[in-house]
């Protein structure tokens, strides 16, 4: 009795800490979704009035916003799922979210109230060269705000992977036993895909504590001034990581619900386990492709960046993609928004990769980097893939407990405008990228004035898209709020 | 003309949304799956994807925009970058003490013989860019402080070529430019 009572009470403790989480994604996203959209706007030509610092202020917000944003909530997502199989420990859910709380704060302060316009890799040296458009203390907010949220994330991520580790030896837990042939102890792939994510988390973390500390040491440091080319690896490495692993929490995702609709498990095994211990080898080296135009980086990395690149993308598409196909066909598919936005997450997956494998060739790089083909693709992946897998789970989640039914109409009006208005919104990204449109720009000269229409056009998709985001945070959080009552 | 990569990107984009489209379909008629067929129809997969992504690496990899021949060429560019303004001089270029003095936004270079721009930075980090006069990207590079990197051009055809700033330098990354005239 005392047993079943104490899992009562995780279990409420978790809902609530979950839905704490679900609720400021969904008060977040929306916000920030709107600074993509003013950011469109400016580029458009409809506020030449607004000087170009907002413009690039606003772009820092929304970048940054926008990955660490995904990053918690594939976090806190992933939590509540893998509490069926371990026991995450709540109070460290709640002392990343006050970081994270933190975090936000200060960065809202550097970039809202200090014009810092840095871009969501804040590329050393640039934090510390403003040419006077923002004080000492917005760059000392930023990094602040980065060493705060990095030590709430990395607890974060060390508890989960402690919890794994309580029940599983870590080398069942990343799924050697079927490598091996024995297939004993049975580990469901959430854990396998959580426990190689949280190793990469803190492998990615720990390339941030490198930047943090080599930005200190030059700034307290007389006569010491850093590598860039280090410090750019460090970077991207970093950078790469944290998004790659945002995406894989919402495969994780797809594996652990899709089966409730499809009425199909979907169980580890050999395959499942060397695909995802293959991709946590290569997602340390693909992150090269970033630095293809730094021509000072030995040839043989160059090289490696774009094998790394390409030979990723086998494992996601013949294990994960491909399954999740074998896995719908001719199933007795119960298709709600839970089951089609997963499904849609895992196509748009697949067509956001074609799209950065294609610029993870040096030669195509050559004409794509810095262009608005570069974030038409991770746009894709992200908007198209990793948020609708995120936000098809919260929403199966919300549901589960709530016991409020689905609307067909909200549920028809959400597709159709995420569906359009994405692909739309996407399509002008990748034709202005095709034509050399660059990325960052808070206006565009007469060379690549054609960036001006596909700006243009892009805001009646991401009017649609918002509108579409707006009925789901309702739905959403009419269920959050009844969940919390209950 | 349709770039080939993008043409590669919107037809690898319908043959997925043509398999999500057909395999969601199925789902109108339920029955059982044959897991060795799957696996047969897997391995057909990854031996197709294998081998297009073999024969990408074998048709781009030989294409690297790095210089292969040690030799410079006759004609060198000295390209400096600094918050918000390129210096293009065929002399060696400007310093911080200097870049009032020597910088110039604009160079001439010739019509058909291989020019080397050695780009560099004073400051954060820049991408340099050459636009063609009709606007389309042909070269770029990045200008990284502390570091000389060699980009190597040949302009096919005369005309004013702009260069911009591609990688985010600060509030006037956008105004960042320069011209090569190429004649």
């Amino acid at each position: 009795m005392t047993e079943v009572a104490d899992v009562d009470r995780y279990t409420a403790r978790l809902v609530k800490v979950t839905i704490t989480w679900v609720l400021t994604a969904l008060v977040l996203f929306p916000v920030l979704a709107l600074l993509g959209f003013l950011m469109r706007a400016l580029q458009a030509g409809y506020m030449p009035s607004v000087p170009p610092e907002w413009f690039y202020a606003i772009m820092t917000l929304h970048g940054l916003g926008m990955v660490g944003l995904w990053f918690v909530a594939g976090m806190a997502g992933i939590s509540v799922l893998l509490a069926r199989y371990v026991r995450p420990t709540i109070g460290v859910s709640w002392i990343a979210f006050a970081a994270t709380l933190a975090g936000v704060g200060l960065l809202l302060a550097a970039t809202l109230g200090g014009r810092l316009g840095v871009g969501w890799y804040f590329l050393y040296p640039l934090p510390f060269h403003s040419g006077g458009t923002w004080p000492a203390w917005a760059t000392a907010f930023l990094f602040a705000a980065l060493a705060i949220m990095g030590i709430g994330w990395t607890i974060w991520a060390g508890d989960l992977l402690w919890a794994i580790a309580r029940r599983y030896r870590l080398s069942d837990a990343l799924g050697w036993q079927y490598l091996r042939g024995s297939g004993t102890p049975d580990v469901p792939p959430i854990v396998i895909i959580s426990t190689v994510s949280f190793i990469g988390v803190l492998a990615g973390l720990v390339a941030a504590v490198v930047v943090l500390a080599l930005v200190a040491a030059e700034q307290l440091t007389i006569g010491f001034t850093n590598d860039a080319l280090l410090i750019k690896n460090l970077t991207f490495y970093f950078g790469h990581m944290l998004v790659n692993i945002t995406m894989y929490f919402g495969v994780a995702m797809v594996y652990e619900i899709m089966p409730a609709y499809t009425g199909r498990p979907w169980k580890s095994n050999a395959l499942v386990a060397a695909s995802w211990n293959l991709v946590a080898l290569l997602v340390m080296f693909a992150y090269l492709h970033h630095l293809y135009m730094d021509f000072a980086q030995p040839q043989w990395l160059q090289v490696t960046g774009q094998l790394a690149s390409y030979l990723i993308s086998v494992p996601a598409a013949v294990v994960t993609i491909f399954s999740t196909l074998v896995l719908v066909h001719g199933s007795s598919m119960r298709w709600r928004l839970p089951s089609v936005m997963l499904y849609l997450g895992v196509m748009g997956w697949a067509i956001g990769g074609v799209a950065a494998v294609i610029d993870s060739t040096v030669m195509v790089n050559s004409r794509f980097h810095n262009t608005l083909w570069v974030p038409a693709h991770f746009h894709t992946y992200y908007i198209m893939g990793v948020v609708l897998m995120i936000l098809g789970t919260v929403f199966h989640l919300t549901t589960e407990l709530s016991k409020i039914s689905e609307r067909t109409v909200s549920t028809r009006a959400i597709v159709a405008a995420v569906g359009v208005g994405g692909y739309g919104f996407l399509l002008t990204f990748y034709l202005a990228g095709v034509a050399g449109v660059p990325r960052r720009f808070a206006s565009y000269p007469a060379e690549t004035a054609q960036g001006i229409l596909y700006a243009k056009i892009s805001l009646v998709f991401i009017a649609l898209l918002l509108g579409g985001a707006l009925v789901y945070i309702w739905e959403t959080g009419r269920r959050c709020a009844r969940s919390l009552a209950s | 003309m349709v770039p080939t990569p993008f043409a590669i990107f919107i037809a690898s984009t319908l043959i997925i949304l043509s398999v999500f489209g057909a395999v969601a379909l199925s789902t109108r008629r339920a029955r059982d799956v044959d897991y060795a067929k799957a696996n047969r129809l897997r391995l057909v997969a990854l031996a197709s994807l294998g081998a297009v992504l073999v024969m990408f690496l074998a048709l781009t990899l030989p294409h690297l925009p790095y210089a292969a021949d040690a030799r410079s060429p006759d004609h060198i560019i000295h390209a400096v970058g600094k918050q918000y303004a390129w210096s293009l001089t065929e002399h060696v270029g400007p310093t911080l003490e200097t870049w009032d003095s020597s910088f110039s936004p604009t160079v001439t270079v010739p019509v058909g013989a291989p020019i080397e721009f050695r780009v560099t930075t004073l400051d954060v980090n820049h991408g340099f860019s050459l636009y063609a006069p009709d606007g389309h990207l042909i070269a770029q590079v990045q200008a990284m402080p502390g570091y000389l990197n060699r980009l190597r051009v040949t302009f096919d055809q005369p005309g004013t070529y702009t260069v911009l700033c591609l990688e985010f330098c600060g509030m006037s990354h956008h105004r960042m430019r320069g011209v090569v005239e190429a004649r």
